[in-house]
């Protein structure tokens, strides 16, 4: 067989793996609230200039816990996938979830986020109202907030928009998600200026979440049932819940001055 | 979410056009030692440009300035120390797009001079001790790779342990795609060194220059306390023509231009390069309490 095809099949899988991430039927995080946390009570707005539906959020239980919940939520159909711009966030649903957890912090709640999104959105809107601001507010919030979090990527985190909501004290992610520092495409676009050349970037840019893990940026992998947890998505939220308890009761054990000495220590060290 | 603007890409960075932003390493632009405004097309002899501060003195575009030569416009003389920060090599991905990874940045080196996309500094700024961490655009499109976002975190600690103000000056295209998911994570490293330098109650003044987008933006850039931009500079998170094709919307003019982000309340002022050390040097006065 020669190098040629031997290079193409690798592209290939590497970009299978990228479209089984971004299976329409994987549990969005709507699913994952209503399947793991009970009670749950949407708070809607950033105060300052909109509700940005691509994050929804607010307070709900885990087990006679109060916890904030905040989740980039993709959609399930045509309809809902429209609402919720496909789970691309404009500044507001960072300055939303920013909101809400300095709210979590005032109550001593801890914090959890649901990671789903393929990028923050590029548009003429989301940059006048300062994308990157956001983002970088989000980060400096997360790094400093004085109670517990975790993230957990459920199916795509791409770029900054992941990251700024992901800077946790754990941050778990199912087997089969991805966690990219921009989508194929977009690394496409930018290293070989063609944006079809997508599974090529993919299979150079490893971007399963093991390659996260194995830089220390993801905690733990959630294992999902075969052939995936479009498959079987109650399965896979069952895990989802179990594993976001088993880590808060060991944070909520911790001091929060220790918590957040550990986050800045990690996050110092972060990418070798 | 980094993006290409105006050809901010690793592969498009080698080699420098020299007309815009002459390094310290390099000749004048041979055979008539003068260098081209980008914008006018007015010719400068090549030292008398550099004098100007990179600044065409017809037309008052900003040039792109080297990292090094940021140093020297932006430090009192004979206040700065160039600091070694030996972060070594990192190819966690063995990248390789038809020239190996490391080749690149191997490249970069010789055609910038300095180690990484940082030239990182003690120095003086009006009499101000400082850390001054300088972004070079010609180093791989400034791109934030693991070793710039080491050295940008060891200036933060450096700062908060001597007791200095933080002045970065950013210019770069954002994360650097050839290192994957460590480059994003340098957002999250950075973003420490700025909370150890808040936590210290130590001013932290950033500069943003021409292009600054992505990664860098969304992270150190802009979470200063005093945030300057230099005029005309383009300043984002995404692209304008990346938008521009995902969105096809029509974008506004001037759109991320550093004079568009002051009407929209992102940044502090908008400032000549010619005043801009006068204008940190009474800033960092100000916030050292004026003594």
């Amino acid at each position: 067989m020669s190098t040629t095809t031997e290079t193409t099949e690798r592209e290939q899988a590497a970009f299978a793996r990228v479209e089984l991430a971004r299976h329409p039927e994987r549990p969005r995080a709507h699913q994952v609230i209503d399947g793991v946390f009970s009670d749950w009570h949407e708070l809607r707005g950033d105060r300052r200039f909109g509700d940005d539906r691509a994050v929804i959020a607010g307070p709900a239980l885990l087990h006679g816990r109060t916890v904030m919940v905040i989740g980039q939520e993709k959609g399930t159909d045509p309809m809902t996938r429209a609402v919720h711009n496909f789970g691309m966030p404009h500044p507001e649903g960072y300055r939303k979830a920013r909101r809400l957890m300095r709210q979590a912090e005032k109550f001593g709640m801890p914090v959890v986020c649901l990671i789903d999104t393929p990028a923050a959105y590029a548009g003429v809107g989301a940059e006048e109202r300062g994308q990157a601001w956001a983002i970088a507010d989000s980060l400096l919030c997360m790094l400093t907030l004085r109670t517990p979090t975790v993230s957990v990527v459920l199916s795509e985190g791409g770029s900054g928009g992941a990251l700024a909501l992901a800077v946790a004290d754990r941050v778990l992610a199912l087997e089969n998600a991805v966690y990219t520092v921009a989508p194929p495409e977009t690394c496409a676009a930018i290293l070989y200026r063609d944006a079809g050349q997508r599974a090529r970037a993919a299979a150079a840019l490893r971007p399963g979440v093991d390659t996260a893990y194995g830089i220390g940026l993801v905690d733990e992998l959630i294992p999902e049932p075969e052939p995936g947890a479009h498959a079987h998505p109650g399965v896979a939220i069952a895990a989802i819940g179990g594993a976001i308890s088993r880590h808060l009761d060991e944070l909520c054990a911790t001091p929060v001055d220790e918590l957040v000495r550990r986050r800045a220590a990690r996050y110092r060290a972060a990418g070798g | 979410m980094d993006i290409d603007a105006g050809g901010v890409t690793a592969r498009r960075q080698a080699p420098p056009r020299r007309v815009q932003a002459p390094g310290p390493r390099l000749r004048p632009v041979a055979p008539t030692g003068t260098v081209a405004c980008p914008a006018c097309g007015r010719r400068f002899v090549f030292e008398r440009y550099k004098a100007d501060l990179n600044v065409c003195t017809a037309c008052g575009h900003h040039g792109r300035v080297p990292a090094v030569q940021r140093i020297a416009q932006l430090a009192d003389s004979h206040s700065t120390e160039p600091l070694e920060l030996h972060v070594g090599d990192r190819d966690p991905l063995h990248f390789d797009d038809g020239v190996p990874y490391v080749q690149r940045v191997a490249r970069a080196r010789e055609q910038t001079g300095i180690e990484e996309a940082f030239a990182i500094a003690r120095a003086e700024i009006a009499g101000t001790p400082v850390m001054l961490a300088c972004m070079d655009f010609a180093f791989l499109g400034g791109s934030l790779g693991s070793a710039a976002g080491e050295m940008f975190a060891r200036a933060c600690e450096l700062a908060v342990g001597e007791r200095r103000a933080l002045v970065a000056v950013c210019t770069s295209g954002g994360a650097r795609m050839q290192e994957g998911i460590a480059s994003l994570a340098q957002m999250a490293r950075c973003s420490v060194g700025v909370a150890s330098v808040a936590e210290a109650s130590l001013p932290y003044i950033s500069v943003l220059g021409d292009p600054c987008f992505g990664g860098v933006t969304a992270s150190f850039a802009v979470q200063a306390d005093v945030i300057l931009a230099e005029p005309g500079a383009r300043i984002g998170f995404a692209g304008g023509r990346v938008i521009e094709q995902a969105t096809h919307d029509r974008l506004p003019d001037g759109f991320q231009t550093a004079e568009f982000l002051l009407a929209h309340g992102m940044v502090d002022t908008v400032i000549d390069r010619r005043q801009l050390r006068a204008t940190i040097g009474a800033l960092l006065r100000l916030y050292s309490g004026g003594s």
